[in-house]
């Protein structure tokens, strides 16, 4: 396919290999996360560990909106979901994260009106055809997804929709990523940075990085050799001594931004005073709920919710592996008690999540280095 | 969006697209002007069956938009035109 191809070429991925290999200084540990679920995804889909040097390790970052969610918020929405004359919406991904005791497939099962879409217009679209329901749509999602959700409640406004409510879960990246880098448990040498979230913010705003940290980080597209040239990038300022921000995603991310989709957030949304991420806990500022000129619309504020702080189950350490403290692999339950089928730990429920990558993707050349 | 194309999935082993990271190139095959839509297709879907892939999109955040440009699009919205060259750093 044109224009993706490109950026699968077998030769030019060996090539950019051979030259991180000969950019690496030997002794030296290098320490890169990647922020974003995507780049995940892709990193274990494509197998691009396996053509890195041995002392170029990456580690994955909080950046899969799915698996930052805490439990209680599960709980609060399954609770709407169970209120009456309630036709409760969301993606595909948010129906099997477990709450305390259930996910919302299992509230589906016990008669709750739960949908699955794919945007928050078909959301919208399934409040119009039921006047006599109250629709609720799920909102997650980092600065890409919540354009999306600010231009549908913007529509459901214009047009006079009165039974259509949002429960805001939007979550913000910069400050997770100064909690990571002020945390004590990491050291990090640099940045694979998020591409379709600088589509909305630019890349202006990863500035702090380099700035306050000293850290390089690269602004990279999803393709298998997007992430090795970024990893290139990365390992070259880091020889030269340099710390700042690059964008190696171009062809889609202005460095500005996109200032029609942060207009609309700007309307539509407010920031959050604090909220909990999984892992991390209480990040102050990190994510966003709707602004009093859509309180009408607030889910939150129609329905009362439980909003009890459910810690995570023993056994799981997602908030190690999200801090990327520990590889999927080294969590007690990893591929035995949980797994994509019955997952314990939101980072095994989204494909974008870490453990389920390297379930699906990464475990069998782990499996055959052992042997 | 409309249509159950291989466009937007939510498949477990190709990843969510609308909740992760993700945006998809698409074509505009119509423009809705009064209200800020457009019918997209896949971005190369010569020879796909009819109607396969094809979602209604928001695109009021890329304006102007042509019939015929390939935007990325994210959970029914388009964020970005995507580039018609290939620009690797």
């Amino acid at each position: 396919m044109k224009f993706v191809d490109e950026y699968r070429d077998a030769d030019l991925g060996r090539a950019l290999s051979g030259e991180i290999l000969s950019m690496v200084e030997p002794g030296r540990h290098y320490k890169v996360m990647e922020v974003c679920g995507g780049h995940t995804h892709s990193i274990y889909k494509y197998g691009l560990d396996d053509l890195l040097p041995e002392n170029v390790e990456l580690v994955h970052g909080p950046g899969c909106p799915v698996c930052v969610m805490p439990m209680g918020r599960i709980d609060d929405a399954i609770a709407m979901a169970h209120e009456d004359k309630v036709i409760f919406t969301c993606f595909g991904d948010m129906m099997r994260v477990p709450g305390s005791e259930k996910t919302l497939t299992d509230a589906k099962a016990d008669g709750a009106d739960v949908r699955m879409v794919y945007s928050p217009l078909d959301a919208l679209r399934i409040a119009k055809q039921n006047p006599e329901h109250d629709i609720v749509f799920l909102a997650i999602g980092f600065e890409t997804t919540a354009p999306s959700t600010a231009l549908t409640m913007r529509r459901a406004k214009a047009e006079g929709i009165t039974n259509f409510f949002c429960m805001c879960n939007h979550v913000t990246i910069v400050p997770p990523l100064r909690a990571l880098l002020d945390s004590p448990d990491l050291r990090l040498d640099g940045f694979i940075g998020p591409g379709h979230v600088s589509t909305v913010v630019g890349a202006r705003p990863f500035e702090f990085i380099p700035a306050d940290y000293g850290k390089p980080i690269v602004v990279a597209g999803f393709e298998p050799l997007d992430i090795l040239a970024s990893i290139r990038m990365i390992l070259a300022q880091l020889g030269a001594g340099e710390a700042k921000v690059e964008n190696q995603y171009k062809r889609v991310v202005p460095y500005e931004g996109n200032p029609a989709a942060l207009k609309a957030m700007a309307e539509v949304f407010e920031l959050r005073p604090h909220f909990e991420w999984r892992g991390l806990g209480f990040i102050s500022q990190s994510a966003l709920k709707l602004s009093d000129s859509y309180a009408e619309f607030d889910a939150e504020l129609r329905y009362s919710v439980p909003g009890v702080r459910v810690a995570d189950p023993k056994a799981c350490q997602c908030g190690e592996v999200l801090k990327g403290v520990i590889k999927p692999w080294e969590c007690k339950v990893f591929g035995t008690a949980c797994t994509p089928e019955h997952a314990i730990g939101t980072c095994m429920v989204s494909p974008e999540g870490a453990c389920a990558a390297y379930y699906n993707y990464g475990r069998f050349s782990r499996e055959k280095v052992s042997a | 969006m409309t249509g159950l194309g291989p466009t937007p999935s939510c498949d477990h082993l190709e990843g969510c697209i609308t909740c992760g990271d993700e945006a998809v190139e698409m074509r505009v095959l119509k423009i809705d002007a009064e209200r800020d839509l457009a019918l997209c297709g896949l971005r190369d879907g010569e020879g796909t069956p009819e109607g396969e892939g094809r979602s209604t999109v928001e695109i009021a955040l890329v304006q102007p938009v042509a019939e015929g440009d390939v935007l990325l699009v994210h959970a029914g919205t388009a964020i970005a035109h995507a580039a018609t060259e290939g620009v690797m750093a």
